[in-house]
């Protein structure tokens, strides 16, 4: 029997043939063609360097195909393996396809279906009891990448601000790397892959499993090589891209900010470094060369466990040729990992590698944060003038957990959450599961019954990004499309911006929620100050941002205090008078926050650091539930070395119990190879909870630096997100691994 | 069946780099339920120390120049085309896996009705011009889809220039080049 569904009075239906690329068009399923009604241009916002460009066919209001956009000149028509298994996503039977409300206990998963328009209620009066016990900071929303774009989280923005609700800042991603490069660099721009790839001699890769996260850097990386240039690739995994290295570095988990200091001295003590650079456009130099001094290689040595042969041997190619510095995220998901990014910083500027066609540096564009940039007007979008907005205080995101479980005055008591998985995702699941019991309303926007939903009072059915508006400029190229709705909702979904502008004319802001107000209208309020708008909405599109917002080769200056390059970081200096953390004007190496080294009465017990990478699977936690993506993935798996798996008498493919004082996984299968060394393991992130296979039971809630946010359990008055940032460190994470008795042993 | 000028889908496993995009294009393109895979990448490690390695080899039907599937199937329901496309009839297929027995990768796969079903080198797009859906798709452009001559010529384009990469660098470098 089928279920029917009703229609949804306040949303906002489009003709949307008007973003038709071509329509009446033939597209090949199953050998045979059929006639797609229409093929849409738009961009996928999973939170990844490419953002690829993606052409949608739709027949009948469903889409039947998705190809790559040949005409983005980075992605050029080609999509990843998660690209092509959305047709199976948004076509899912498994969708919550309508509002449901909690039956059972917090994760029994018992729900009923219920109405929107009592889903609406039950919210406003479930928001309303809440501010009028608590006040309206006892209101928070979680949000995160799940769907990266910005458009959502400024129209929510809107509403949290109008309602005093405590405020969501900060990154358990990237943003401690950020605040080490923007203290020594200013403003981060990256520089076109088609510039470097014919240009560089040398491309110094750190901390990107590019296979998963970046896989159309490669026809640019092969250009390189092609052209004799050299791939020197930093990390502890034997990964795709560290497959294609002519030299793979791989220390020890959490000390790539000792190896970057290594290679800074051997290039110094040699006069290698890049004198005429470091004279016209550096300040601090003679302190930095005077802390390096102790890091001789051999001594590099002994913290990276990277043999001094191949730390001499990089420092001068790094050196002699010109260099491309890529450096990924991986390198700063530990508790050091603003001095990382601040080193590998130092170690670009040591070698004079920036504002060259040949010679660069990225770590991140400031399109990842174009609110903050200014490329977007958030504060048109989230803070409307004449509104009433008042100052309240900040909670961040990397210790949210701690926020809930801490905040008092008032107490954290209602979170609505969207395009993220709070308990998969967050370190430490059982605390986060703990703090999420404590909630009085805890609201899942869901596609899936996930983690989350488990422990919801109340899901409502998302929509996939297809079905949805948005904005999501690159953080890698820089190239542009605005996200349109390639369908419309199925069952009783609602795109978000929509949830957001009901509910905050429900709660009385009619006046600020337009109802006539589109996702484009929004779009338009929010970048359509700084970039011509509709060349970047399907049919057209993608364009180039301005040469204003990311030149065509970056960092021929630096926007710092002293408009130099900072080795000694003033505003890094002035930061940490005013908040508690690791403000350090150097990159002064310290060791993570758990580690064989900082820690060994617990390397002990649990030797073996594990480390979480990003699957090609999955983005995170979504994907996982697909039938061609887990034919493709199979069981939850741990990678082992070879010593490691002997010692313990484990073979490949045996199961495994791994375990430390946090938590326990079982059942895990065990590959035991090459990809690497002993004393390390790796487990991909995202496997969900209830199906046996999140890392996150075991990792630790320490938020990287350089703000000691745990100092004031998350909670802010104040928070700058490129100074202070922070990173979940998922990677300093000691367990023990023990083969479990297999079925018919004693 | 002249192999100069016989269609092969080449993996160039110097470029593949397990990134797995090919699995999902090809169940899209063929509309394939989980279960028949008409190509997997199997990932292989090799060597010891310093020279260990990961590598990827994605392995479609291999439209084999003398295909054994071809002279082990009873019904006849397995052919080559003149252009060297190995092909099924479902109809002709009676299940009884001879063609997997005799297969060296492993290509054949079965599906629900039992039949024998794989790699087409997507012949409906090659009849009209366009690349299989996985050499269309290759984020490393590692997999090429053409005439023996024509891939040999797009492999010395990419190797045979460079002194410094490549299967022929030592002999290169050696030659001055």
């Amino acid at each position: 029997m089928s279920e029917a569904y009703r229609d949804i009075p306040w949303r906002n239906h489009e003709d949307l043939d008007r973003y038709a690329v071509k329509q009446n068009v033939p597209v090949w399923i199953g050998g045979k063609k059929v006639t797609a009604d229409r093929v849409v241009k738009t961009c996928c916002p999973h939170n990844c360097y490419d953002t690829c460009g993606e052409l949608v066919y739709v027949k009948d209001g469903k889409v039947i195909k998705i190809e790559g956009d040949p005409d983005h000149p980075i992605t050029k028509g080609h999509l990843c393996l998660k690209g092509f298994a959305n047709v199976q996503k948004i076509n899912s039977p498994d969708r919550v396809k309508y509002p449901m409300l909690r039956m059972g206990e917090r994760g029994e998963g018992k729900f009923r279906r219920i109405s929107w328009e009592e889903a609406m209620d039950w919210m406003v009066e479930k928001i309303r009891s809440i501010q009028t016990a608590y006040g309206p900071e006892a209101i928070l929303e979680y949000c995160y990448s799940g769907n990266r774009e910005h458009m959502a989280k400024a129209v929510a923005g809107r509403l949290w601000n109008l309602m005093g609700a405590s405020k969501l800042v900060g990154s358990f991603c990237l943003l401690s790397g950020v605040a080490g490069s923007v203290g020594t660099v200013g403003s981060q721009y990256t520089m076109d892959p088609q510039v470097w790839s014919q240009h560089a001699q040398t491309l110094f890769l750190v901390g990107r499993n590019c296979t998963a996260t970046n896989p159309h850097i490669f026809p640019f990386l092969y250009r390189l090589k092609e052209r004799g240039g050299k791939l020197i690739v930093v990390d502890p995994c034997a990964t795709g891209v560290a497959a294609k290295a002519d030299i793979h570095i791989r220390p020890r988990p959490g000390t790539d900010g000792a190896l970057a200091l290594g290679l800074i001295h051997w290039i110094v003590e040699n006069g290698w470094e890049d004198r005429a650079f470091i004279a016209e456009k550096t300040t601090g130099f003679e302190e930095l060369k005077e802390y390096v001094k102790t890091w001789t290689p051999e001594y590099t040595e002994k913290v990276t466990t990277v043999p001094a042969a191949q730390i001499r041997e990089v420092a001068e190619i790094l050196a002699k040729t010109d260099t491309m510095f890529e450096t990924g995220y991986g390198q700063q998901r530990y508790s050091n990992g603003h001095q990382v990014q601040q080193a590998l910083a130092c170690l670009a500027a040591v070698c004079g590698s920036f504002g060259k066609p040949s010679a660069n540096y990225d770590c991140i564009s400031g399109m990842a944060f174009p609110g903050v940039t200014g490329f977007a007007d958030g504060a048109a979008v989230s803070a409307p003038k004449g509104a009433d907005i008042p100052k309240t205080r900040l909670v961040n995101i990397a210790a949210v957990a701690r926020a809930i479980h801490e905040a008092k005055e008032p107490p954290i008591k209602g979170v609505i959450s969207y395009r993220g998985g709070l308990i998969s995702q967050q370190p430490d699941v059982d605390y986060t599961i703990e703090a999420v019991k404590s909630l009085d309303m805890f609201v899942t926007i869901e596609q899936f019954m996930t983690d989350d939903t488990d422990y919801a009072d109340l899901v409502l059915p998302a929509c996939h990004y297809l079905e949805q508006y948005g904005v999501h400029p690159s953080y890698w190229h820089n190239w542009n499309q605005v996200l349109v709705p390639a369908v419309q909702p199925p069952y009783e979904c609602v795109p978000d911006i929509e949830i957001f502008a009901e509910l905050g004319r429900r709660l009385g802001y009619e006046a600020y929620f337009p109802k006539d107000m589109t996702g484009l209208d929004w779009c338009r309020l929010l970048i359509g100050g700084q970039c011509d708008l509709d060349k970047a909405v399907s049919p057209n599109g993608p364009v180039r941002h301005t040469e204003n917002w990311c030149p065509k080769v970056p960092y021929e200056t630096f926007d710092t205090p002293s408009g130099k390059f900072e080795f000694h970081s003033s505003v890094l200096e002035e930061r940490g008078k005013r908040f508690p953390g690791h403000y350090d004007p150097l990159p002064v190496y310290y060791e993570p926050d758990e580690s064989i080294a900082a820690t060994p009465e617990l390397a002990e017990k649990y030797p073996l650091n594990i480390i979480s990478q990003h699957p090609s699977f999955r983005t995170h936690s979504q994907y996982y539930n697909l039938p061609w993506i887990k034919e493709i993935e199979g069981p939850a798996r741990v990678f082992l070395s070879k010593k490691d798996a002997a010692d313990r008498g484990i073979a490949d493919g045996d199961k495994v119990r791994i375990f430390n004082d946090r938590g326990e996984l079982t059942d895990i299968v065990a590959r035991v190879g090459i990809r690497l060394k002993p004393g390390v393991a790796e487990m991909s992130s995202g496997m969900w909870v209830k199906l046996g296979g999140s890392v996150n039971k075991l990792t630790k809630l320490v938020p990287a630096g350089p703000r000691d946010i745990l100092a004031e359990d998350g909670i802010l008055r104040e928070y700058d997100p490129l100074l202070d940032g922070n990173t979940g460190s998922y990677f300093n994470t000691l367990v023990q691994i023990e083969k479990m008795e297999q079925e018919g042993q004693a | 069946m002249n192999t100069r000028t016989q269609r092969i889908l080449y993996i160039d496993t110097r470029r593949c780099m397990g990134c797995r995009a090919c699995e999902t294009v090809c169940k899209l393109e063929n509309d394939l339920p989980a279960g028949p895979r008409y190509t997997m990448v199997t990932e292989v490690e090799t060597g010891e120390g310093f020279t260990e390695k990961l590598n990827f080899l994605p392995v479609p039907c291999q439209h084999c120049g003398d295909a054994p599937c071809v002279r082990a199937c009873p019904t006849g329901a397995i052919y080559k085309r003149a252009d060297g496309i190995v092909l099924t009839d479902g109809s002709r297929c009676i299940g009884c896996h001879e063609c997997l027995l005799a297969c060296p990768f492993g290509v054949p796969q079965f599906g629900a009705n039992g039949r024998m079903t794989k790699c087409t080198m997507c012949v409906h797009r090659i009849d009209e011009g366009a690349l299989p859906a996985c050499a269309a798709n290759c984020p490393a452009e590692a997999i090429l889809c053409d005439t023996v001559e024509n891939v040999s010529r797009i492999l010395r384009e990419r190797y045979g220039a460079s002194a410094s990469y490549g299967p022929f660098a030592a002999e290169l470098q050696e030659a001055g080049r």
